[in-house]
């Protein structure tokens, strides 16, 4: 393991602001690391490393110059290829966009050049974030870099992978139905759904647009709220963007402050027969555990039936989806993957009473939710279910199975971060979900930070 | 309830399928009619009687220009 592609973005700028690490030696680590073991990981679609290498020899001269422009100047990372880059191809893992190399950058990949990140290329996804990891598509399915037999969960794929990996610092990823989470926890790195409209989605290709969230995918709760010091503010042009006020993510998670936090245990989500792994549901008692020793108040607390969400989620989002596909599938169905155009073409057997009534069923959770919330800031449950799933025959439906866990928070449009909790007795990595209140996106990462500094989970990383 | 509690039949469904203009196989149909089931099945969930006021807010703002 290169010691220098495993440093965390907080270190590493640490190192890089004293002048004590040159942006060019990081990058240069990541890229022989990607070189080494990507082509049985397959995480990168695109990479530009030259683009790479221009980039940190640049911000190297800005840095011993004295112009720093913040924790993510030199920092190598990924971004997910439905994210547009100028100059740079952005497939969406799709034959059809296979040749579409945008002119402008998505807003959020603007912010991070803006910032003097380093974009080392773009990260395999599942096709337009929402088919499955199928033989049909053009590029190979990222695997887990944990045991590359097992799905690293999607559709931030690459992302969740690479940075397990080692291969890049941060990532960008995208959460309609959980794809930031399910690979961050599949994967034990960390990922945050911001608040929905915290984050422009100017740029990247929409699934749901009431539901589509960019977020930061990193191996820490803090980086991901240095990345986030980046990426939040007002978008004028994206018109789900919130003009709020801006918040010092990457500081407040650094203080990591949980002594007096009120935290609600959504334990009934997971915990029953049909429900989480053995190991998944003691590594969460534990975590629990930890919280309380750390000076929060963990209580359970009952919420609206994990099944709500997922009806209100999928209405909304096959009907959302296939209006936004269906043209494309229809003058190129051969263009798409057989997961893919059946998950696009299900919204047009949905009425359009169905559809207004799951929008309002929505709010209706978003009040319940938040009535069941009252008197705590965050709540707890599990990310997932346990053991990962492999790469045969995937679902063409993929809802019908249990109700995804990351769900709740998409329909209410709260913050959820991904958390590692350990790792199953198969090896497979265990994680919950921190969420917060809306806008509330600091306290769930200072939450997650001070988890992951009172635990071990933060030192391993995968043997490739 | 949205599905008025009915299920629907492969047969019925191949007609709804023809009203929708998708260009189909039979192995579209079929497949399309086992997630639509279990779209029924989750749609008995959503009460079909929630007001107007649960809508999501329609907030008009002013059209933002690119700057030049």
């Amino acid at each position: 393991m290169s010691e220098l592609a495993s440093l965390t973005i907080a270190e590493a700028s640490r190192r890089l602001a004293r002048g004590a690490l040159r942006a060019i030696d990081l990058v240069e680590a990541c890229l022989a690391r990607i070189e080494q073991h990507d082509a049985k990981l397959n995480t990168f679609t695109t990479l530009t490393p030259e683009l790479a290498r221009a980039a940190a020899r640049q911000a190297d001269r800005e840095l011993s110059a004295g112009h720093r422009r913040g924790a993510l100047h030199g920092i190598p990372v990924g971004i997910k290829d439905i994210y547009e880059t100028a100059g740079v191809r952005t497939a969406a893992h799709s034959h059809l966009k296979i040749d579409h190399v945008p002119t402008v950058d998505a807003e959020t990949v603007a912010r991070l050049r803006a910032a003097g990140a380093v974009i080392l290329g773009k990260l395999t996804t599942h096709e337009f974030a929402t088919g499955a990891a199928t033989p049909d598509q053009p590029f190979p399915p990222a695997r887990n870099p944990w045991n590359p037999e097992l799905q690293p969960g999607g559709s931030s794929s690459g992302s969740g992978a690479a940075l397990a990996a080692a291969f890049c610092l941060g990532a960008m990823g995208s959460d309609t139905s959980g794809s930031i989470r399910n690979p961050a926890g599949w994967c034990a790195v960390s990922g945050l759904k911001p608040t929905y409209g915290l984050l422009s989605r100017r740029g990247i290709f929409p699934l749901a647009p009431s539901f589509d969230t960019a977020g930061p995918m990193a191996w820490t709760a803090e980086d991901c709220g240095l990345m986030m010091d980046v990426l939040a503010g007002h978008d004028p042009l994206d018109p789900a963007s919130a003009d709020v006020a801006a918040v010092s993510y990457g500081e407040i998670a650094a203080r990591a402050t949980v002594a007096g936090l009120r935290i609600g245990w959504v334990r009934h989500w997971y915990a029953h027969a049909d429900g989480a792994s053995e190991d998944m549901v003691r590594a969460i008692d534990e975590a629990a555990d930890v919280m309380r020793a750390l000076g929060a108040t963990v209580e359970e607390v009952t919420m609206p039936d994990l099944l709500d969400y997922q009806a209100c989620a999928r209405v909304i989002i096959s009907a959302e989806c296939h209006a936004l596909y269906r043209k494309e599938v229809d003058r190129h169905p051969e263009k798409f993957g057989y997961t893919t155009r059946r998950r696009l073409q299900l919204g047009a057997f949905l009425t359009a009473e169905q559809y207004v009534n799951a929008t309002r069923f929505r709010r209706k959770l978003q009040l319940d939710t938040d009535a069941a919330m009252r008197g705590f800031d965050l709540l707890m449950t599990a990310n997932h279910y346990g053991p990962l799933d492999r790469f045969e025959n995937p679902p063409v439906f993929h809802f019908l199975a249990k109700p995804p866990l990351p769900n709740p928070f998409n329909v209410t449009g709260q913050p959820a971060l991904s958390v590692c909790c350990g790792f199953g007795r198969d090896g497979s990595p265990l994680a919950f979900q921190f969420a917060g209140r809306a806008f509330d996106d600091a306290t769930v990462l200072a939450a997650g930070t001070a988890y992951e500094r009172a635990t071990p989970w933060r030192n391993t990383r995968p043997a490739l | 309830m949205a599905n008025d509690g009915h299920d629907i039949s492969l047969d019925e469904f191949r007609i709804r399928a023809a009203h929708t203009g998708l260009k189909l196989t039979e192995e579209d149909i079929v497949l399309l009619h086992e997630g639509y089931l279990g779209m029924l099945r989750l749609m008995a969930r959503i009460p079909a009687d929630l007001a107007s006021e649960a809508e999501a807010a329609h907030v008009f703002k002013p059209l933002a220009r690119p700057a030049r």
